[in-house]
């Protein structure tokens, strides 16, 4: 195992699934890791009860405490500044739009990812792993909810059913057992209802883009 | 027409999220660029002149725009309250029940396949009479089909989608060019008078009143892609405006323009020699009516056209392939994407179903421009007719159980009005489908094909029943489409903008 072992913050596991882990590319469109990016900021918030999901709205709940990272503290500041409120996809469909370059942010700060260049002087600069390894720190946390030998934990099961929700589910595949996605789907199911909630509407959301073709 | 919405100030949000989103034009474009025009104008236009041997079809296009406007009244209405991008069925699961529901959206998948193979069957046949007369290039028909297949598979596969502003140009190119030929093809007249006549309601009875069934199936084939703005729905700026202003004026430009092709060819033939002049020329029926630059300028944008079409007809098929796969109502495999969120399997079906038809018509030996593209394009145009019906009559009891807030005019009326016209049609459509595929009657086609939908219909209606009865959780779920995953009702659209 190398030094740098992840954040465990879900978002940033969820970042480094959805890139390659030496050349930083994508795996999925944008819109998709954007929209699961976002279920899984929300999640960081749902995992110690800061906030409640329903399908009709966000509510936070847990006011006293502040989440640690300036980055979900926003999205706090953000769903408590909202003078009505709107359906969690609406609060998907709004993180969703800066959710990956936020996530990319949080991840150079902590010393996960760096800048680089791609050799195609028009796409503009990338987001690469500092260490090949440690991108796959995830999979390992992920891993007890896709192999039925394992002992599963709420956030490695948050974060490998989000990553199934956005269109992961193949490259999950590729690290657990046969039948691991039918495995994660029963585990998934044993979550709390706000988590469960929250992966059912990023799901919704990222199939909703890929049937209107605006993925 | 409108319910009446209470304004209130929707800061931070909603704003910014309307940003994002799709105005009238956009939405437009999409509708559009799915129904193109000069696909119509060129291939079915001229075909159905030669197959029908009916004049009648410039006044088909005015009265269908007008029996689509009154059914576009009630479909838009449960739009409002249905968001779901596999519309029609979902439509018909809300609306008459889910049994039935799943015998439509076979249906419904059945029709944009055959318009989706059947295309290939005129850009074949067009691409290798440019080739061998433009680049001396010389192969069968089918070669170029498999070409096109090919490229749109791969394009599938790869999900690269023509970028709407490339389809944008080439639509705009496509109506000027047909708005260009009608105003030569109407300035020279045969015999030097313009003739109104088939422009007449007389002639859409011409031979009877069976007559109108065959005329009306060609014409609802040329509006086909109209009843796709819902897909958008949940993209729109403000979806209870922009998906009815966008349907509207799509049947609205939809009609002026075939309408005019059709009558400038007619009456630059003559109303008495078109039938004849379209065996002779076929597409060239369309070409021949301005100069030399109009015509190579119309027969290079047909092929781009009936490309376009072919594309657009292919993501139409996946998606309905794709949210079905997502419902359990096909095999779940194909509701699954691989990487960058592409739907590979629903893709390769509809790629493996084109290939199957391609290689059957090229070993046959059947003729494509006829048999291929008219026939199977009509009985797709006649499986939509049946899903319009169907949904008007899904759109009327939907709303008897609720009003949600409708009009009598939306809500009942207007649909009601729809699905008795559109239910007759069906009846004249089936009892003179001999006439609509150019055969005697009584040949096999003209049942086979017909029947082709009754019997998906009622295989899907035993699906749904065995659903029903096996796996109740599932079945909750039909015509849910994207929200099977939350188990909810798709939420109904809102308006986002202030």
């Amino acid at each position: 195992m190398t030094r740098l072992t992840g954040t465990g913050r879900i978002a940033d596991d969820l970042y480094l699934i959805a890139h390659h882990e030496v050349n930083g590319r994508p795996f999925l469109q944008p819109r998709a890791i954007g929209l699961g990016l976002a279920g899984a900021l929300l999640a960081e918030l749902t995992l110690p009860g800061l906030i409640r999901v329903w399908p009709e709205a966000i509510v936070v709940t847990g006011r006293s405490a502040r989440p640690a990272d300036g980055l979900t503290r926003g999205i706090v500041a953000r769903l408590i500044a909202e003078p009505q409120r709107h359906p969690a996809r609406d609060w998907l469909a709004f993180l969703a739009r800066t959710a990956t370059s936020d996530v990319a942010g949080r991840l150079v700060r902590s010393g996960y990812l760096t800048q680089g260049w791609s050799r195609r002087p028009w796409r503009g600069e990338r987001w690469v792993p500092v260490d090949a390894d440690c991108a796959f720190a995830p999979f390992y946390r992920a891993g007890g909810a896709l192999d039925p030998a394992k002992q599963p934990t709420v956030s490695g099961t948050a974060l490998a059913g989000l990553a199934q929700a956005c269109g992961l589910g193949s490259r999950l595949a590729q690290f657990g057992p046969a039948g691991a996605l039918r495995h994660l789907d029963e585990t998934v199911r044993q979550l709390n209802p706000d988590l469960r909630e929250l992966i059912a509407q990023t799901q919704a959301a990222v199939d909703s883009a890929v049937l209107s073709h605006r993925v | 027409m409108f319910q009446a919405q209470p304004r209130s100030p929707r800061p931070g949000l909603s704003q910014e999220l309307a940003k994002d989103r799709l105005g009238v034009p956009s939405v437009l474009f999409f509708v559009l660029a799915g129904v193109a025009p000069l696909t119509v104008a060129a291939g079915v236009i001229p075909t159905a002149y030669q197959i029908t041997g009916l004049t009648g079809i410039p006044a088909a296009f005015v009265a269908i725009a007008v029996i689509l406007g009154l059914f576009a009244v009630g479909y838009v209405a449960m739009t409002r309250h249905i968001t779901n991008s596999g519309a029609f069925y979902a439509f018909i699961s809300r609306g008459i029940g889910r049994i039935v529901g799943v015998g439509a959206a076979l249906v419904a998948l059945l029709s944009y396949s055959f318009l989706q193979v059947g295309l290939y069957g005129a850009f074949g046949p067009n691409a290798a009479s440019e080739a061998a007369a433009h680049l001396g290039l010389h192969a069968a028909w089918w070669v170029w089909a498999l070409g096109a297949w090919a490229v749109i598979t791969v394009l599938g596969l790869l999900r690269v989608d023509i970028t709407g502003w490339v389809l944008g140009v080439l639509l705009t190119a496509e109506i000027a060019v047909i708005l260009a030929e009608t105003v030569s093809g109407l300035l020279h007249p045969h015999g030097g008078q313009l003739s109104f006549g088939t422009l007449s309601p007389a002639d859409l009875t011409s031979a009877g009143v069976g007559t109108f069934g065959v005329l009306a199936v060609v014409a609802v084939l040329g509006f086909v892609g109209f009843e796709q703005a819902p897909v958008l729905a949940e993209e729109a700026k403000r979806a209870r405006r922009t998906i009815p202003t966008a349907t509207y004026v799509a049947l609205g430009v939809i009609a002026v323009v075939y309408a005019g092709a059709a009558w400038a060819m007619a009456a630059h033939a003559g109303q008495s020699h078109v039938v004849a002049a379209a065996g002779q020329e076929g597409p060239g029926l369309l070409f021949g009516l301005g100069g030399g630059f109009l015509s190579n300028a119309a027969q290079l944008l047909f092929l781009t056209s009936l490309f376009a079409a072919a594309l657009a007809f292919h993501n139409v098929v996946w998606r309905y392939i794709y949210a079905l796969g997502r419902e359990h109502v096909l095999p779940a495999v194909l509701g699954r994407t691989g990487g960058n969120n592409i739907p590979k399997a629903a893709s390769l079906v509809q790629s493996a179903t084109g290939l199957a038809v391609i290689v059957a018509f090229a070993a046959g030996g059947w003729p494509p421009m006829t048999d291929l593209f008219f026939w199977l394009g009509t009985t797709g145009g006649f499986g939509i007719l049946l899903l319009l019906a169907l949904t008007s009559i899904a759109v009327v009891a939907f709303f008897t159980r609720d009003g949600q807030g409708e009009s009598l005019w939306s809500r009942r009326i207007a649909p009601a009005l729809a699905a008795v016209l559109l239910t007759l049609i069906v009846v004249l459509a089936v009892q003179n489908y001999a006439t609509l595929l150019g055969v005697p009657a009584g040949n096999a086609a003209s049942w086979i094909l017909p029947a082709s939908y009754g019997l998906v219909f009622v295989a899907g209606v035993a699906w749904g029943a065995l659903l029903r009865s096996r796996r109740p959780q599932l079945f909750a779920a039909i015509g849910l489409g994207a929200y099977a995953a939350t188990g909810q009702l798709a939420p109904a659209v809102v308006e986002t903008a202030q």
